[in-house]
Protein backbone atom coordinates (compact mmCIF):
# COMPACT_ATOMS: atom_id res chain seq x y z
CA UNK A 1 0.00 0.00 0.00
CA UNK A 2 1.16 3.48 -0.64
CA UNK A 3 1.36 6.26 1.96
CA UNK A 4 -1.05 8.40 0.32
CA UNK A 5 -3.23 5.41 -0.15
CA UNK A 6 -2.96 5.01 3.80
CA UNK A 7 -3.52 8.81 4.33
CA UNK A 8 -6.74 8.49 2.29
CA UNK A 9 -7.75 5.40 3.81
CA UNK A 10 -6.96 7.05 7.58
CA UNK A 11 -9.26 9.99 6.57
CA UNK A 12 -12.18 7.87 5.58
CA UNK A 13 -11.96 6.04 8.93
CA UNK A 14 -12.07 9.24 11.06
CA UNK A 15 -15.02 10.36 8.94
CA UNK A 16 -16.97 7.24 9.71
CA UNK A 17 -15.87 7.24 13.56
CA UNK A 18 -16.96 10.78 13.71
CA UNK A 19 -20.02 9.99 12.01
CA UNK A 20 -21.23 7.05 14.06
CA UNK A 21 -20.49 8.73 17.05
CA UNK A 22 -21.96 11.92 16.38
CA UNK A 23 -25.20 9.71 15.20
CA UNK A 24 -24.91 7.80 18.36
CA UNK A 25 -24.73 10.56 20.82
CA UNK A 26 -28.00 12.02 18.91
CA UNK A 27 -29.10 8.84 19.12
CA UNK A 28 -28.65 8.42 22.87
CA UNK A 29 -26.49 4.57 22.57
CA UNK A 30 -23.50 5.33 23.99
CA UNK A 31 -22.57 1.26 23.37
CA UNK A 32 -21.18 2.71 19.60
CA UNK A 33 -18.20 4.71 20.59
CA UNK A 34 -17.27 2.17 22.81
CA UNK A 35 -17.46 -0.52 19.81
CA UNK A 36 -16.36 2.17 16.71
CA UNK A 37 -13.25 3.89 18.67
CA UNK A 38 -11.46 0.98 18.62
CA UNK A 39 -11.88 -0.67 15.65
CA UNK A 40 -11.24 2.79 13.97
CA UNK A 41 -7.74 2.33 15.62
CA UNK A 42 -7.44 -0.98 14.84
CA UNK A 43 -8.38 -0.46 10.93
CA UNK A 44 -5.91 2.25 10.86
CA UNK A 45 -2.90 0.72 12.67
CA UNK A 46 -3.73 -2.71 9.68
CA UNK A 47 -3.54 -0.21 6.97
CA UNK A 48 -0.03 1.24 8.53
CA UNK A 49 1.03 -2.29 8.83
CA UNK A 50 0.59 -2.35 5.11
CA UNK A 51 2.50 0.49 3.84
CA UNK A 52 5.67 -0.03 2.70
CA UNK A 53 9.28 1.67 3.01
CA UNK A 54 8.29 5.09 3.13
CA UNK A 55 6.97 5.40 6.44
CA UNK A 56 10.28 4.03 7.69
CA UNK A 57 11.94 6.77 5.47
CA UNK A 58 14.21 8.50 8.25
CA UNK A 59 13.70 11.85 6.62
CA UNK A 60 10.31 11.68 6.06
CA UNK A 61 10.34 11.07 9.69
CA UNK A 62 12.61 14.11 10.52
CA UNK A 63 10.23 16.24 8.65
CA UNK A 64 7.10 15.24 10.49
CA UNK A 65 8.58 15.59 13.35
CA UNK A 66 9.63 19.04 12.95
CA UNK A 67 6.16 20.06 11.10
CA UNK A 68 4.63 18.17 14.50
CA UNK A 69 6.73 20.62 16.92
CA UNK A 70 6.46 23.96 15.13
CA UNK A 71 2.64 23.20 14.95
CA UNK A 72 2.60 22.39 18.41
CA UNK A 73 4.36 25.83 18.83
CA UNK A 74 1.97 27.82 17.01
CA UNK A 75 -1.05 26.55 18.49
CA UNK A 76 -0.08 27.05 21.78
CA UNK A 77 1.64 30.27 21.40
CA UNK A 78 -1.79 31.23 19.33
CA UNK A 79 -4.26 29.29 21.47
CA UNK A 80 -2.85 30.55 24.04
CA UNK A 81 -3.21 34.28 23.48
CA UNK A 82 -6.53 33.80 22.10
CA UNK A 83 -7.62 32.26 25.26
CA UNK A 84 -6.17 34.84 27.19
CA UNK A 85 -8.08 37.50 24.56
CA UNK A 86 -11.42 35.75 25.33
CA UNK A 87 -11.78 35.01 28.82
CA UNK A 88 -9.94 38.74 29.27
CA UNK A 89 -14.01 39.38 28.58
CA UNK A 90 -15.05 37.95 31.70
CA UNK A 91 -12.80 39.77 34.09
CA UNK A 92 -11.82 43.17 31.85
CA UNK A 93 -14.53 46.18 33.14
CA UNK A 94 -13.71 48.27 30.08
CA UNK A 95 -15.12 44.74 27.68
CA UNK A 96 -18.17 44.59 29.77
CA UNK A 97 -21.54 46.16 29.23
CA UNK A 98 -22.75 49.19 31.78
CA UNK A 99 -25.63 48.08 33.46
CA UNK A 100 -27.10 50.66 35.13
CA UNK A 101 -30.70 50.92 37.66
CA UNK A 102 -32.23 53.87 38.66
CA UNK A 103 -35.03 54.62 40.98
CA UNK A 104 -37.43 57.21 40.78
CA UNK A 105 -39.86 58.56 43.78
CA UNK A 106 -43.01 59.04 41.39
CA UNK A 107 -45.69 61.98 42.78
CA UNK A 108 -48.04 59.43 43.40
CA UNK A 109 -45.97 57.86 46.15
CA UNK A 110 -44.97 54.87 44.04
CA UNK A 111 -41.10 54.13 43.06
CA UNK A 112 -40.18 53.29 39.27
CA UNK A 113 -36.73 51.91 38.36
CA UNK A 114 -35.49 52.21 35.16
CA UNK A 115 -32.75 49.82 33.61
CA UNK A 116 -30.34 50.68 31.24
CA UNK A 117 -27.50 48.65 29.50
CA UNK A 118 -24.88 50.55 28.06
CA UNK A 119 -22.05 49.22 25.34
CA UNK A 120 -18.57 48.63 26.99
CA UNK A 121 -15.87 51.16 27.58
CA UNK A 122 -17.84 54.33 27.00
CA UNK A 123 -19.30 56.66 29.26
CA UNK A 124 -22.98 56.10 29.85
CA UNK A 125 -25.29 58.56 27.64
CA UNK A 126 -27.81 58.17 25.10
CA UNK A 127 -25.43 57.87 22.01
CA UNK A 128 -24.49 54.52 23.71
CA UNK A 129 -27.65 53.01 25.19
CA UNK A 130 -28.31 49.78 23.53
CA UNK A 131 -31.85 49.42 25.69
CA UNK A 132 -33.70 50.38 28.64
CA UNK A 133 -36.55 49.31 30.33
CA UNK A 134 -38.71 51.20 32.68
CA UNK A 135 -40.85 49.22 35.72
CA UNK A 136 -43.74 51.94 36.27
CA UNK A 137 -44.15 50.41 39.69
CA UNK A 138 -41.72 48.23 41.61
CA UNK A 139 -44.03 47.41 44.57
CA UNK A 140 -47.33 46.30 41.62
CA UNK A 141 -44.71 44.54 39.18
CA UNK A 142 -46.03 42.35 36.27
CA UNK A 143 -44.63 39.02 35.00
CA UNK A 144 -43.66 40.43 31.82
CA UNK A 145 -41.19 42.98 34.09
CA UNK A 146 -40.63 40.86 36.85
CA UNK A 147 -38.87 38.27 33.99
CA UNK A 148 -36.90 41.55 32.27
CA UNK A 149 -35.77 42.79 35.96
CA UNK A 150 -34.12 38.99 36.18
CA UNK A 151 -32.59 38.65 33.31
CA UNK A 152 -31.20 41.94 32.08
CA UNK A 153 -28.21 41.41 33.70
CA UNK A 154 -27.85 37.65 32.51
CA UNK A 155 -28.70 38.89 29.49
CA UNK A 156 -26.40 41.37 29.01
CA UNK A 157 -23.23 39.63 30.36
CA UNK A 158 -24.12 36.56 28.27
CA UNK A 159 -22.08 37.08 25.27
CA UNK A 160 -19.06 38.30 27.40
CA UNK A 161 -19.31 34.77 29.33
CA UNK A 162 -19.94 32.68 26.16
CA UNK A 163 -16.35 34.26 25.09
CA UNK A 164 -14.89 33.64 28.64
CA UNK A 165 -15.98 29.81 28.13
CA UNK A 166 -15.04 29.38 25.09
CA UNK A 167 -11.11 31.08 25.88
CA UNK A 168 -11.30 28.68 28.95
CA UNK A 169 -11.96 25.40 26.91
CA UNK A 170 -9.20 26.69 24.70
CA UNK A 171 -7.22 26.80 27.72
CA UNK A 172 -8.00 23.51 28.75
CA UNK A 173 -7.79 21.84 25.45
CA UNK A 174 -4.21 23.57 25.51
CA UNK A 175 -3.40 22.09 28.83
CA UNK A 176 -3.99 18.70 27.63
CA UNK A 177 -2.31 19.19 24.81
CA UNK A 178 0.63 20.28 26.64
CA UNK A 179 0.30 17.87 29.10
CA UNK A 180 0.10 14.65 25.86
CA UNK A 181 3.86 15.70 24.81
CA UNK A 182 4.87 15.91 28.08
CA UNK A 183 4.07 12.22 28.50
CA UNK A 184 5.10 11.56 24.78
CA UNK A 185 8.30 13.30 25.79
CA UNK A 186 8.90 11.59 28.67
CA UNK A 187 8.41 7.80 27.91
CA UNK A 188 10.36 8.43 24.76
CA UNK A 189 13.00 10.51 27.28
CA UNK A 190 13.36 6.93 28.82
CA UNK A 191 13.44 4.41 25.65
CA UNK A 192 16.07 6.46 23.97
CA UNK B 1 28.66 17.11 6.04
CA UNK B 2 29.78 16.74 2.45
CA UNK B 3 29.34 13.40 0.49
CA UNK B 4 30.88 11.38 -2.37
CA UNK B 5 27.48 9.56 -3.23
CA UNK B 6 26.75 10.91 -6.52
CA UNK B 7 30.45 10.15 -7.90
CA UNK B 8 30.35 6.62 -6.21
CA UNK B 9 26.89 6.37 -7.97
CA UNK B 10 28.16 7.39 -11.50
CA UNK B 11 31.11 4.84 -10.76
CA UNK B 12 28.34 1.99 -10.21
CA UNK B 13 25.95 3.49 -13.45
CA UNK B 14 23.78 3.88 -10.63
CA UNK B 15 20.29 5.75 -10.35
CA UNK B 16 18.69 7.56 -7.23
CA UNK B 17 16.19 5.54 -7.38
CA UNK B 18 17.93 1.99 -7.73
CA UNK B 19 20.12 3.55 -4.14
CA UNK B 20 17.23 4.65 -2.53
CA UNK B 21 15.57 1.21 -2.81
CA UNK B 22 18.82 -0.89 -1.68
CA UNK B 23 19.14 1.51 1.07
CA UNK B 24 15.65 1.81 2.55
CA UNK B 25 14.75 5.23 1.97
CA UNK B 26 13.01 7.05 -0.50
CA UNK B 27 14.50 8.92 -3.43
CA UNK B 28 13.73 12.54 -2.33
CA UNK B 29 16.03 11.43 0.83
CA UNK B 30 18.95 10.56 -1.64
CA UNK B 31 18.46 14.09 -3.42
CA UNK B 32 18.51 15.81 0.15
CA UNK B 33 21.81 13.88 1.13
CA UNK B 34 23.59 14.67 -2.71
CA UNK B 35 22.84 18.25 -1.94
CA UNK B 36 23.57 18.60 1.88
CA UNK B 37 20.11 19.27 2.22
CA UNK B 38 19.98 16.79 4.62
CA UNK B 39 22.05 14.84 7.25
CA UNK B 40 21.41 11.42 7.17
CA UNK B 41 21.56 8.98 10.02
CA UNK B 42 24.83 6.93 11.35
CA UNK B 43 23.05 4.09 10.17
CA UNK B 44 21.23 5.26 6.94
CA UNK B 45 25.00 6.23 6.58
CA UNK B 46 26.67 2.71 7.05
CA UNK B 47 24.00 1.46 4.74
CA UNK B 48 24.84 3.32 2.21
CA UNK B 49 28.71 2.74 2.14
CA UNK B 50 28.15 -0.99 2.76
CA UNK B 51 26.36 -0.69 -0.41
CA UNK B 52 28.85 0.79 -2.46
CA UNK B 53 31.57 -1.51 -1.08
CA UNK B 54 33.61 1.21 0.83
CA UNK B 55 34.33 2.78 4.17
CA UNK B 56 32.29 5.32 5.83
CA UNK B 57 34.79 8.23 5.60
CA UNK B 58 35.08 7.72 2.05
CA UNK B 59 31.56 8.53 1.57
CA UNK B 60 30.88 11.23 3.77
CA UNK B 61 33.49 14.23 5.26
CA UNK B 62 32.90 16.08 8.03
CA UNK B 63 33.40 20.09 7.66
CA UNK B 64 32.85 22.35 10.65
CA UNK B 65 30.00 25.11 9.98
CA UNK B 66 30.98 28.38 10.23
CA UNK B 67 28.12 29.01 12.85
CA UNK B 68 29.46 26.29 14.30
CA UNK B 69 27.66 22.45 14.90
CA UNK B 70 25.20 22.92 16.19
CA UNK B 71 23.79 24.90 13.03
CA UNK B 72 23.83 21.50 11.44
CA UNK B 73 20.09 20.49 10.00
CA UNK B 74 18.69 22.95 12.38
CA UNK B 75 15.95 24.37 9.25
Amino acid sequence: MKHFTYLTCTLVVACMVAAMVGWSMAAGNFLIPVIAIPLGIIVVLACRAQVGIVVADEREKRIRSKAALRTLEVVVIGGAIAAIILYSYVVSIPLTPIITGKLFNNDDGTQSMTIAEYKPGNVPGPQTLVRSKTISDLNAMNESEAMTYCTYVREGFSENENRGLAGMTLGFILAVLLATFGAFYLYYDRKY
Amino acid sequence: MKNRIKVLRAERDMTQEQLAELVGVTRNTIISIEKDKYCPSLKLGYRIARMFGVGIDEVFTYEEDKDGPAADNDE
